[in-house]
C-alpha cells in the first residue's frame, strides 16, 4: 500500500536517525550559544584568518586566550555540527523512503556549508561586518529550524495515528502558526541587525510587538479549539511560556546594554543576558516550527476547500506524514 | 515547496556573496585612488614666516572614577605591569589628555605638503595601546609593534581608508601600513583584548597635535592664514574655534571640555550607527 507519491504507508520511524537529529538540534543550540558569545564579547575579528586559525587547524593553548576562546570554540563546534549534519543527510538519503526527507537532509547540509562560507566571509571582509553578520544569523536560525523539522518528521509522535480535524475558515490556525514562524524568523534577524549595529533598537521592538501578538493569538486559538489535544496544546503552551521569558530577557538585556555603554569592554550581566535572549529566541522558533508542522499534519483545510479536496485525506498520519 | 525554499536560500546566499565581492572591489579601488588631492595642489613652500599655536585643554566638571579593566581573560595581560584602569578619559589636575587638535581650511586646503618618511609608532604594551591617540599624515609609514608576551590583533575600522585586521604574535616584527586618505579619526581595536582601543587621526598636512597629560599641545610651523581649529576627544566629542595666524605669530588657543554625558559612539551604542554600503 502506498500513498500518492509512492511512499510505503507501513513505513516505520527511523529511531536512530531521529535520535541523531535530536542530538544535532542540541548541538546546534550550543553552536548558537557559541555564536552569541562571539558577538557579545566583540570577538568576531579576534582570529583574522579563515578557514584556519592563526595558520593552523588546531591552535596552541598559548593562543587560546581572551576572545580567541570564543571565536575558536565557535569554529570548532561549527565543524562538529557540520560533520554531524553530513551524517544525518547521508543517513536520511539512504534510509528514508520519503523522497522529500532525502532532500531535506541535503538542504540541511547545504545550509551548514553555506553558513560556514558566510562565516568565512565575515572574517575575511571585516569592513562589511553587519552586511555579512546579519545573513549569518538568518542562516543559523533557518538551519536550526530545518534540523528541528527533521527531528519532528522522524519522531514517533509524527508517525502515530492522528485524527485529521477541520481548520476553520475564519481564522485558519495553520496559516496563523506559519505566519508566526515567519515573524519569529524576521524578528531574530532584526535582533541580529541591532546587535551588529546595522540599525537601532526600534525595528526589533516593533518586531517584538508583532511576534508577541501572533504567538499569543496562535496559542489562544490552539488552546481554545484543541484543549484536549496535547499534540498541539503542548507546543502552544510552551510557546507562551518561552515568550514571557523572552520578553523579560529582552528588556533586561537592553537595560544591561544601556548600562554598559561606558564600560571599557563587554562585561556581565550584559553578555549572559544577550546570549540567553538569543537562545530563547531560537527555542521559540523551534517551538513554533513544531507547532506549525503538527498543525499542517492534523488540521484539514477549511470546509469550503475541503469539498474541493474531498477524498484526498485519510484519518491516519502516515499518509499525511509522507505527503507533507 | 522544498525546492522553492532551497532555491530562495541559494539565491539569498549568492546575492550576499555578490554584494560583498562588489563592495570589496569598490573599497579597494577607492583606496588605490590618489586620495589626498595633493596632485592638483601646489606644494607648500616655506617663507620662514610660519607661526605657532599652543594651548591647554581644560576639563570642567567632576571627573568620573575610571572603570577597572578585567584582564583576567589573558594571564599575560593580567600579570603585566601598569595601571588596569580605563584611560579613555584621562584628566590630570583639571587638564584633559589625548585630545587630537588639528587645523582645517585655510592654506591646508590650498597646498599639498610633503609626506614625512619617518614612521609613526603604535606600541602594544601591558595589553594597552601607546599612545591611545596619535596623528599621522597620509601615506606616512605607520608602524605597529608588540612589546607584550602575548598575541594581539590590530584592527583599524576606517570609513574611507581600507580596513585591515592582522595578528601580531609576541616577538613578531613590526607591522607597517599606510593610510591613503585623510580621515579623523580611525578607531583601532584589538579584538582579542576588547579593552584595547586607540584612535588614529590621518591628515593631508602636518598641522596637528595631541594634548599631553598636562593638557598642553603645540602646533608648529603654521602658515599664516585663517583656519578652523578642531579639538576632538574620544568620549567628549568635537569642538572648534576660528583662528587667524599672522606672520611669525605665536597664538594661545585654550579649549574647555565640559564634564557630564559623553558623546562617544562605541560598539555598544544603542542607536543607528552603521550605514550599510
Amino acid at each position: 500500500m502506498t500513498d500518492q507519491k509512492g511512499t510505503a504507508l507501513n513505513a516505520r520511524p527511523n529511531v536512530g536517525l531521529h535520535r541523531l537529529a535530536i542530538l544535532l538540534c542540541c548541538m546546534t543550540l550550543v553552536l548558537l550559544v557559541a555564536g552569541a558569545l562571539v558577538t557579545s564579547n566583540e570577538a568576531g575579528d579576534s582570529v583574522p584568518d579563515w578557514p584556519v586559525s592563526f595558520g593552523r587547524w588546531l591552535i596552541s593553548s598559548n593562543n587560546f586566550v581572551a576572545n580567541v576562546r570564543y571565536e575558536y570554540s565557535h569554529r570548532f563546534i561549527a565543524g562538529v555540527v557540520g560533520i554531524t549534519t553530513l551524517v544525518v543527510a547521508v543517513w536520511a538519503y539512504f534510509s528514508e523512503r520519503r523522497s522529500w526527507m532525502k532532500k531535506l537532509g541535503l538542504i540541511a547540509f547545504a545550509g551548514v556549508v553555506a553558513q560556514a562560507g558566510i562565516g568565512g566571509l565575515r572574517v575575511l571582509f571585516p569592513e562589511h561586518k553587519a552586511l555579512i553578520a546579519v545573513p549569518h544569523a538568518l542562516v543559523a536560525q533557518s538551519f536550526f529550524a530545518v534540523i528541528v523539522a527533521i527531528a519532528v518528521f522522524t519522531s514517533r509522535s509524527w508517525w502515530a495515528p492522528h485524527e485529521v480535524k477541520t481548520d476553520t475558515a475564519s481564522l485558519p490556525l495553520r496559516r496563523l502558526v506559519a505566519s508566526s514562524v515567519g515573524a519569529v524568523l524576521i524578528q531574530l534577524v532584526l535582533g541580529a541587525g541591532f546587535r551588529h549595529q546595522a540599525f537601532g533598537i526600534i525595528p526589533h521592538i516593533v518586531g517584538a510587538a508583532v511576534v508577541t501578538f501572533l504567538i499569543l493569538i496562535a496559542a489562544v486559538v490552539v488552546l481554545r479549539r484543541h484543549r484536549d489535544d496535547n499534540y498541539l496544546g503542548r507546543p502552544g503552551k510552551l510557546s507562551v511560556g518561552l515568550l514571557v521569558v523572552q520578553l523579560g530577557l529582552g528588556v533586561s538585556a537592553y537595560l544591561a546594554r544601556l548600562g554598559a555603554a561606558g564600560d571599557p569592554q563587554p562585561l556581565e550581566p550584559m553578555i549572559s543576558l544577550t546570549v540567553a535572549h538569543l537562545v530563547v529566541g531560537g527555542l521559540i522558533l523551534a517551538t513554533m516550527v513544531v507547532l506549525a508542522l503538527r498543525c499542517y499534519q492534523v488540521l484539514g483545510p477549511a470546509p469550503q476547500r475541503a469539498g474541493d479536496l474531498a477524498g484526498t485525506r485519510g484519518l491516519h498520519s502516515s499518509a499525511r506524514g509522507a505527503a507533507v | 515547496m522544498l525546492k522553492r525554499i532551497g532555491l530562495v536560500c541559494m539565491m539569498l546566499i549568492l546575492a550576499t556573496v555578490l554584494v560583498v565581492v562588489g563592495c570589496k572591489k569598490r573599497s579597494t579601488s577607492k583606496d588605490n585612488e590618489n586620495t589626498d588631492g595633493g596632485g592638483a595642489k601646489p606644494q607648500y613652500a616655506s617663507k620662514g614666516d610660519e607661526g605657532t599655536i599652543t594651548g591647554k585643554i581644560i576639563y570642567d566638571g567632576a571627573v568620573p572614577t575610571p572603570k577597572k579593566i578585567d584582564m583576567s581573560q589573558d594571564a599575560n595581560c593580567a600579570s603585566a605591569a601598569g595601571d588596569k584602569s580605563a584611560d579613555d578619559l584621562l584628566v590630570v589636575d583639571g587638564k584633559l589628555a589625548n585630545v587630537f587638535v588639528y587645523l582645517k581650511g585655510g592654506p591646508t586646503d590650498k597646498f599639498s605638503f610633503p609626506t614625512p618618511s619617518d614612521a609613526v609608532v603604535l606600541d602594544q604594551q601591558g595589553c594597552r595601546y601607546h599612545p591611545r591617540v596619535l596623528g599621522i599624515q597620509t601615506n606616512q609609514p605607520f608602524k605597529v609593534t608588540n612589546s607584550d608576551n602575548t598575541t594581539h590583533n590590530i584592527h583599524p575600522s576606517p570609513k574611507t581608508n581600507l580596513e585591515w585586521n592582522q595578528m601580531q604574535a609576541q616577538g613578531a616584527p613590526p607591522i607597517e601600513k599606510k593610510f591613503a586618505r585623510p580621515e579623523t579619526l580611525i578607531p583601532v581595536k584589538c579584538n582579542q583584548h576588547p579593552w584595547m582601543k586607540a584612535n588614529v587621526g590621518v591628515l593631508a598636512h602636518p598641522y596637528f597635535a595631541v594634548s599631553g597629560k598636562d593638557g598642553s599641545y603645540t602646533i608648529k610651523n603654521v602658515p599664516p592664514g585663517t583656519y578652523t581649529l578642531v579639538f576632538w576627544h574620544e568620549t567628549k566629542g568635537e569642538q572648534t574655534q576660528s583662528v587667524t595666524i599672522a606672520a611669525k605669530e605665536s597664538k594661545t588657543q585654550d579649549m574647555t571640555f565640559k564634564g557630564g554625558a559623553t558623546a562617544r559612539a562605541t560598539s555598544m551604542q544603542i542607536g543607528p550607527a552603521l550605514v550599510l554600503p
